[in-house]
């Protein structure tokens, strides 16, 4: 999913899915995230950041 | 889509399949076991199993972490939904897991107070609204799934949050892998290791099995590219005679997991002395109960739990679908008297249960090769 909007005192993100469903998402597990970074959400909480270097390498 | 478009590429996957051909050794049976619910899922879905030479085995495994969950346990969770005043959530597939006396959406018919939600952290926010009731969650599922019902407790200490607690019912993986590789009833010669675990667990955990039982393992993705790279991988490892961890699936899994996880896991959750599985019996420290710093949380302190132990219904052969001993379609039961509609057993409820996957995708190619 893709960060669209983040509350950084209550460790929250408004995340989208590749279908336009959006949803609120725990982001503390992969903290600190960025606008447009990618996601892997389970059961509302991500736990991978897809943009790291390791990733996107 | 980066990351899943090119793991679909049908060309690409036809070019491993053919590797995987001319790999195999002819007259040689190879068993590999995908541990996890999804990759049954996918390989159904995507036929995977079909571009595979007759002599490559898919043995589906007990990753389904709503197939494992005892008659019993589902009977623990009803008791606790019909107490008055309590709002019961659980997962959508958990709501039609049969127990002894129907499921959480029959006693929900029946008038009991039981919701589905997406997220631990939606029955928090019922419990916020609803000050008046008491909200209990039903956790489920494995290492995955536990940092997301440890997080939502975190948030119910820090916020005072007195109305909400948790049926904990989370388990790990490791222990029941050991448990199968003990028991006669199977030869595996490979585990596709189980992708989504491995975010949080990391590829460590996995270790043993190459170390302790000489079995290669690799950690897996979910595209159908991914499955047939990681069945390349393991045939590739037992034809250099090599056995070793390998991981598959390192765009999303790092090696050491998710500490933060590990960390919020191990500070809420302790690991009970047994937990039975549905088919795999009581097994040792593969069950996760609230610590004591989250007793006031638990809803097996706060309610009455009968806990009584149920066994299958006769005719459903859950437990040998999920240690690998059966396929779905040799069950006397299956697609006549259960089907996901109507399941007997939970192996046809959860979209990532084997019955249900191969009655949804796969039967039909069954059904020509039996013609």
């Amino acid at each position: 999913m893709r960060v669209t909007r983040i509350d950084e005192e209550r460790r929250l993100a408004l995340c989208a899915a590749r279908d336009g469903a959006t949803s609120t998402v725990e982001v503390e597990l992969v903290a600190p995230v960025a606008l447009g970074d990618s996601l892997l959400v389970h059961a509302g909480v991500a736990l991978v950041h897809l943009t790291h270097e390791e990733v996107a390498a | 889509m980066k990351f899943v478009d090119e793991f679909r590429d049908a060309e690409l996957g036809r070019a491993v399949a053919g590797e995987i051909l001319a790999s195999v050794e002819p007259g040689r049976h190879y068993k590999v076991m995908e541990v996890c619910g999804g990759h049954t899922h996918s390989i159904y879905k995507y036929g995977v199993d079909d571009l595979l030479p007759a002599n490559v085995e898919l043995v589906h495994g007990p990753g389904c972490p709503v197939c494992v969950i005892p008659m019993g346990r589902v009977d623990d969770g009803i008791a606790v939904a019909r107490e008055p005043g309590v709002i019961f959530t659980c997962f959508g597939d958990m709501m039609r897991v049969p127990g002894s006396e129907g499921s959480l959406l029959e006693a929900k018919a029946r008038g009991a107070d039981i919701r589905m939600v997406y997220s631990p952290l939606d029955a928090l926010r019922i419990a916020k609204a609803n000050p008046e009731r008491q909200v209990v969650f039903f956790a489920i599922g494995f290492e995955t799934t536990a940092p997301s019902t440890a997080l939502t407790l975190k948030r119910a200490k820090a916020e005072g949050v007195a109305n909400f607690s948790v049926m904990c019912s989370h388990v790990t993986i490791v222990p029941p892998l050991r448990a199968l590789l003990d028991s006669p009833d199977l030869r595996l010669d490979g585990f596709i290791g189980p992708g989504h675990v491995c975010t949080v667990v990391g590829a460590r955990p996995f270790d043993f099995i190459p170390a302790d039982y000489d079995r290669p393992v690799v950690i897996a993705g979910f595209e159908p590219l991914d499955i047939l790279q990681a069945i390349q991988m393991i045939l590739r490892q037992l034809d250099d005679d090599r056995c070793e961890v390998e991981n598959q699936y390192k765009r999303v899994v790092p090696h050491e997991g998710n500490q933060r996880a590990l960390e919020v896991m191990a500070e809420v959750f302790e690991l009970r002395p047994h937990f039975e599985w549905r088919g795999l019996g009581f097994i040792s420290h593969s069950g996760l109960k609230l610590s004591d710093a989250y007793a006031d949380w638990d809803a097996e302190l706060r309610f009455s739990v009968p806990g009584v132990r149920v066994a299958d219904p006769k005719a459903c052969q859950c437990g040998e679908v999920l240690k690998g001993v059966i396929k779905p379609w040799e069950c006397k039961v299956f697609g006549t008297a259960c089907t996901p509609e109507r399941p007997i057993g939970t192996c046809m409820v959860s979209s990532e249960g084997a019955c249900a996957a191969y009655y949804n995708f796969g039967r039909f190619a069954r059904e020509r090769e039996v013609v």
